[in-house]
């Protein structure tokens, strides 16, 4: 980053990971009373944890360090979030599960069903059941009925209660956290963007937990800070440089180098379409319907994730990003062993070729570094072929 | 004006230097554990004006060799259409890469596809299995071509297929054919990246020093039913892009 702009997040965690700053945020918490609730998924209702007087904490699973304690259990060819994940557990080392005092878990994939089955002794567990056909009339009353049975649980647990108008009220906190986040992503629409991917990242983690009345001084901040980017004629990564949307598997710690290495290639990062990206804040949860828990079901089944068939919204959602933010090119990032995305990445590709006309570009990577070079003259290549003209042949 | 191009590959590096008069030299060496001493070697007497640098060690010589970089994929892609405009599909099968490019009419880069870190199917997969079997490279083509039939080798690791062969052998299978089973696991998996650039069918340029094996490239010409072109030298295919890309800088 330019040194001569101010940092968007100006504190003593200025250049250090981000878990390290919501670390800070969930220690202050808990040390006034809160009790944390362990999250690894974008598909757990914080709404409901929110409004229960409980606070989300999202867990370790994005470090190569833990995966070769996990080998130890785990199969090698197992995906590194997953690995990493239980890694974390049994090596006890993820200081956000060690704050927490239940866990909540969804049968998001199979590896990671069978994950949570290894961990439930280490801490009170509630698995949510998905439904995968998420477009099916049943499918909404399903996941209403699993939201219930989360609030059970973690009244029981926690021993509190949270009555309709409650939930109501947190669904109207993250409603107002969703708008301010777009507001900030109009940064990143704009011909030239005024922040990098780092900025963002510190962003999307710490709103993970916090809500938005805590977010409201960060946002007004942070907003004033682009603001001023924006007006002194600011670029993040220089004046013409190709714009890239990221989308695909969920990326963080040792996955983020292929994140690290668009910037470095030169390419500007301008839609980030993952869970640990802009996928939490693309659209609103309905309010007023008299059936919060409901609204909530209806809301996260919107999720288009790769474990959903057929996950059409997938499609449609990059549709809009394409057209918000108006990417050259788009770079698809699938974890080894994640099938769902893996597959999934042949109809994002040819949508993204054939509908947009936008090269695609499709990174099966792990958490170790030794695939750097190989992606490296991979984006390049990629970045090449954004400024190019000339017929095509040879095509269908 | 004299244009280099330098092409620092796992195995091998390559220096192409082309003249005013359009004369080209080209100079080869093995990568060995210290690439740059190779590359002073190689460059050592050379003269040229403007350079540029590609291969997986192309960053290595950024800032110590007056030198741009380019990928290797918009090397391979240029040099191509340099030394046979009808092709619309490259393959480039080195020593740790397999890339499978396709191109527009210009020479522009419209898709491609690399293997991952893996080193299945590429030349460091024959080389191994050429000394499994006893080969030197020439003859393992050869022999291959020599075969009635294939015994079917099932894996492409590296490490696994070496196995599989020692226990073909192990079996009383002929040698020449586990070897023609090798080099016909190589091409489906070399088909299988070039199905995936390029649905339709159009020429395509077979570079990189894979490309010196005949049996190699007449299973390739078989089994996608296209015209195959190889060059004189395939292995220098990747320095001419990278001297064009420099000469089209000035």
């Amino acid at each position: 980053m330019n040194n001569s702009v101010e940092p968007l997040f100006n504190d003593e965690f200025t250049g250090q990971p981000p878990a390290k700053r919501l670390l800070a945020h969930l220690q202050s918490k808990r040390e006034k009373g809160a009790h944390l609730v362990g999250i690894y998924c974008g598909y757990a209702p914080i709404e409901l944890i929110h409004a229960l007087g409980l606070v989300p904490a999202t867990l370790c699973a994005f470090s190569n360090a833990t995966i070769e304690a996990a080998e130890a259990v785990l199969p090698s060819n197992l995906c590194p979030l997953i690995k990493s994940s239980y890694g974390f557990i049994i090596k006890d080392t993820c200081p956000f599960f060690a704050i927490s005092e239940a866990v909540i878990a969804e049968t998001t994939c199979d590896g990671k069903k069978k994950m949570f089955e290894l961990i439930a002794e280490y801490r009170p567990m509630h698995v949510m059941d998905l439904p995968q056909l998420a477009d099916e009339p049943e499918a909404i009353e399903n996941w209403t009925v699993m939201i219930r049975k989360l609030k059970v649980f973690l009244e029981k647990t926690f021993d509190c209660a949270a009555s309709d108008e409650d939930i109501e009220k947190a669904i109207r906190d993250t409603n107002e956290k969703t708008r301010q986040m777009n507001l900030v992503f109009d940064y990143l629409a704009l011909d030239s963007p005024v922040a990098g991917w780092k900025e963002m990242y510190d962003l999307f983690f710490l709103a993970q937990s916090a809500t938005s009345a805590e977010m409201a001084p960060v946002f007004d901040d942070i907003l004033a800070k682009l603001d001023k980017r924006k007006k002194d004629g600011y670029s993040h990564s220089g004046a013409g440089a190709p714009r890239l949307m990221v989308t695909g598997c969920p990326v963080g710690g040792d996955a983020a180098k292929v994140l690290n290495i668009i910037e470095e290639t030169g390419g500007a990062i301008v839609a980030y379409d993952a869970c640990t990206g802009m996928k939490p804040y693309m659209r609103l949860i309905e309010e007023g319907t008299g059936d919060p828990m409901r609204a909530l079901a209806a809301r996260y089944l919107k999720v288009p994730c790769s474990c959903m068939s057929p996950n059409t919204m997938r499609l449609s959602e990059t549709d809009r990003l394409i057209k918000r933010y108006r990417p050259d090119a788009v770079i698809d990032v699938v974890l080894q062993a994640c099938h769902s995305y893996n597959v999934e990445s042949y109809k994002t590709g040819k949508h993204v070729q054939d509908t947009h006309g936008l090269p695609f570009l499709k990174i099966v990577t792990d958490y170790s570094q030794s695939d750097v070079g190989q992606i490296s003259t991979r984006v390049e290549a990629l970045l090449e072929s954004c400024s190019r003209g000339g017929k095509k042949q040879c095509l269908k | 004006m004299r244009v280099a191009g330098l092409d620092i590959g796992s195995r091998t590096i390559k220096l192409v230097v082309t003249g005013e008069d359009g004369s080209m030299v080209s100079r080869k060496a093995l990568t060995s554990y210290n690439p740059l001493d190779t590359i002073s070697e190689l460059c050592k007497e050379t003269r040229y004006d403007v350079m540029a640098a590609t291969g997986y060690g192309r960053h290595l010589v950024k800032g110590r060799l007056d030198c741009s970089v380019i990928s290797e994929i918009k090397a391979f892609a240029l040099g191509a259409k340099s030394l046979h405009p009808t092709a619309g599909l490259v393959l480039d099968i080195g020593g740790q890469d397999i890339k499978a490019i396709l191109m527009d009419e210009s020479g522009s880069v419209l898709r491609f596809e690399m293997n991952d870190k893996c080193a299945a199917g590429t030349g460091r997969f024959l080389e191994v299995m050429a000394l499994a079997l006893g080969y030197g490279l020439e003859e393992f083509s050869s022999s291959a071509l020599s075969a009635a039939r294939a015994e079917e080798i099932n894996s492409m690791c590296t490490v696994f297929a070496e196995s599989e062969v020692i226990s073909l052998i192990a079996k009383g299978a002929l040698r020449n054919e586990v070897a023609l089973g090798i080099h016909k696991a190589i091409v489906s998996r070399s088909t299988t990246l070039l199905k995936r650039v390029s649905p339709g069918s159009c020429e395509l340029f077979f570079a990189g020093g894979v490309a010196l094996n005949e049996c190699v490239r007449s299973l390739i010409a078989e089994s996608l039913g296209v015209t195959v072109y190889t060059p004189p030298d395939p292995q220098i295919v990747g320095a001419v892009g990278a001297a064009l890309f420099a000469a089209s800088r000035q």
